[in-house]
C-alpha cells in the first residue's frame, strides 16, 4: 500500500513536470482562439489530419455499424442506463481528482452519488441520487486537475483511436489510467471487453448527434478542434465563466481588434 | 468662492443621475434581454409540441422565429470576422443568406426530436460593452442538465441573439474557425461555394432522412 501511494505521487510530480514542459515546446503552427481567448497552436495539423481521417474510417465502417445495430437492439433507456453504469464505475477517478483540486465539497458529492447510485441505484444503472436529491453528476478527470492547477493544454493532437486531445490531456489519460483500481478487481480479459462495450454503446448513444455535426460541419476538423478545445476549459472550470474577460469578447467585436 | 460647491453639487447629482440612468438602463437591459429569451423558448416549445401539426409546417413556423429573434446580419460579420472585409458587397448579401439558410437547416433537421424539454433559465450576466448573455439548462429529456448561454445584442428597441454558446463551445466560434480555414484555402469564393453545395445538400437529406426512432 506504502510502495503503491509513493509511486503515485512520484507519477503526479513527474507527469505536471512533462505537461510544463510539453506546455512550452510548441508555438508554430496554425493559431486557434479558444472562446476564452487562449492561443492554441496545431504545429502537426498535416499529421494530426490523416490521423483524425483514420478515425473517422474507423467509426464510419466499425464502430458506427456496430454501434447502429446495438442502438436497434437496444431501447435508449437502457443503453442510458448502462451509461450510467459506466459512469459511477469512475468514481474514484472522480473522488482522486476532486481531492487533488481541493474540492472537498465536489469529493463529499462524488461519494455520496457513487454510494447512492450504487445500492438504490441498483449498481449504477440507475441515478437516484440525482433524480432524487438533486446530486448533480460531474466529471473529473487528471487533465482537468492540470489544468486547473494552471498548466497550459499544449499544442492540439490527435491520437489514434481516442481522437482529440494535448500533451496535458495524455499525460491526464495516463494518471487516469494508471490509479484506476478497476483492475484490482477485474482480469483483462473482463476489463478490455467491458471497454468495448463502453465504446460501442457511447457511440449508439450519439449516433444523430454525429451524423448532424458532419452534415453541418464545412470542416470537419476544425470543427471537432475547435469545440474540443473549448470544451475543455469549460471543463476545467466547471462551467463557470470568468467574470472580466476582455479577450473573450474579441471573439463579438471583430472590427476593434488590431490588425 | 461660493459657487463652488453649489458647482460640485449639480456635478455630483449629475453623476448620480447618469450613474442611476446606466444602472438602471442596464438593469432592464438585462430583463428585456432575458424576456427574448424566455418567450422564444415557449413560442417554440408550443409548436414543437402541437400535435397533428406536419413536422414541415413546424420547421417553417420555427424559422420564422428564428429569423425574429436572431441577428443573421451581425453573426455574418461575427464567423467571417476580419474576413468580411474581403467579400464584396454582393457577396456580403449573400453569404447572410447562405449562413442563414445553413443554421435553418442544421436546426431545422432534427425537429421531431425536441420538444419534450423545457428551458430554465439560471441568470444573466451584462458584457462589458453592452451585450447581455442569458444563461439557461435543458431539463429532460435527452440532453438534460445540459448549459446553453444565448449571448444578445440590442438592435433599435428589441434584443437579437447573435451567439448560442452550449457547454462552453459557441456557435460563433465554431463557424468562425472553419470559415477562418477556408478563407485561409481558398478566399471568399470557396466559402460561398462550400456554402451553396452544402444548402443544396441539406435541402435534400430531409427527404432521404430515415424516420425517428419510436423507443
Amino acid at each position: 500500500m506504502r510502495r503503491g501511494s509513493s509511486r503515485l505521487v512520484l507519477l503526479l510530480a513527474g507527469s505536471l513536470a512533462l505537461a510544463g514542459a510539453l506546455g512550452c515546446a510548441s508555438s508554430s503552427g496554425p493559431e486557434i482562439r479558444t472562446r476564452q481567448g487562449t492561443l492554441v497552436h496545431d504545429p502537426l495539423e498535416p499529421v494530426n489530419r490523416k490521423i483524425f481521417w483514420f478515425n473517422d474510417q474507423l467509426d464510419r465502417f466499425v464502430l458506427e455499424p456496430v454501434a447502429t445495430g446495438w442502438d436497434w437492439v437496444l431501447p435508449d433507456p437502457a443503453q442510458r442506463g448502462i451509461n450510467r453504469f459506466f459512469t459511477n464505475l469512475l468514481f474514484p477517478q472522480f473522488l482522486l481528482n476532486d481531492l487533488f483540486q481541493a474540492k472537498w465539497e465536489g469529493a463529499g458529492l462524488a461519494t455520496g452519488r457513487f454510494l447512492v447510485n450504487s445500492t438504490a441505484g441498483i449498481l449504477g444503472f440507475m441515478d437516484p441520487a440525482k433524480d432524487w436529491l438533486d446530486w448533480k453528476p460531474q466529471d473529473e478527470d487528471f487533465g482537468q486537475t492540470l489544468g486547473w492547477w494552471g498548466s497550459g493544454a499544449g499544442p492540439y493532437l490527435v491520437l489514434p483511436f481516442l481522437g482529440p486531445s494535448n500533451p496535458r490531456d495524455v499525460v491526464g489519460l495516463g494518471v487516469d489510467g494508471v490509479s484506476s483500481p478497476i483492475p484490482w478487481f477485474a482480469p483483462w480479459y473482463v476489463t478490455v471487453p467491458m471497454g468495448g462495450v463502453h465504446a460501442i454503446n457511447t457511440r449508439s448513444l450519439h449516433l444523430e448527434d454525429v451524423r448532424e455535426a458532419k452534415a453541418s460541419a464545412l470542416d470537419f476538423y476544425s470543427f471537432v478542434r475547435n469545440a474540443y478545445l473549448d470544451y475543455r476549459e469549460n471543463q476545467i472550470r466547471d462551467g463557470q465563466e470568468p467574470e472580466a474577460a476582455p479577450a473573450r469578447e474579441d471573439l463579438y467585436y471583430p472590427d476593434s481588434d488590431a490588425p | 468662492m461660493r459657487r463652488r460647491p453649489r458647482l460640485l453639487r449639480a456635478l455630483s447629482a449629475l453623476l448620480l443621475a447618469l450613474l442611476a440612468g446606466s444602472l438602471s438602463r442596464q438593469a432592464s437591459a438585462a430583463a428585456s434581454a432575458r424576456d427574448t429569451i424566455e418567450q422564444t423558448s415557449a413560442r417554440v416549445l408550443e409548436i414543437l409540441r402541437t400535435a397533428n401539426l406536419p413536422v414541415e409546417e413546424k420547421r417553417r413556423r420555427i424559422e420564422q422565429i428564428a429569423y425574429d429573434t436572431f441577428d443573421f446580419d451581425t453573426m455574418s460579420k461575427l464567423v467571417l470576422a476580419r474576413g468580411w472585409r474581403d467579400l464584396s458587397p454582393d457577396q456580403q448579401h449573400e453569404f447572410v443568406g447562405q449562413f442563414r439558410t445553413q443554421l435553418a437547416l442544421t436546426y431545422g433537421r432534427r425537429i421531431d426530436h425536441y420538444g419534450h424539454e423545457e428551458l430554465k433559465i439560471t441568470g444573466e450576466r451584462t458584457e462589458p460593452r453592452g451585450d447581455v448573455t442569458v444563461q439557461s439548462r435543458v431539463m429532460g429529456g435527452q440532453y438534460d442538465n445540459t448549459a446553453i448561454d444565448y449571448r444578445l445584442r440590442q438592435a433599435g428597441d428589441s434584443w437579437k441573439i447573435i451567439d448560442v454558446i452550449v457547454e462552453g463551445v459557441s456557435l460563433v466560434g465554431s463557424y468562425r474557425s472553419q470559415f477562418q480555414e477556408l478563407l485561409d484555402r481558398g478566399g471568399p469564393q470557396k466559402v460561398l461555394a462550400l456554402l451553396r453545395e452544402k444548402n443544396a445538400a441539406g435541402a435534400s437529406v430531409d427527404v432521404a432522412e430515415p424516420p425517428p426512432k419510436t423507443n
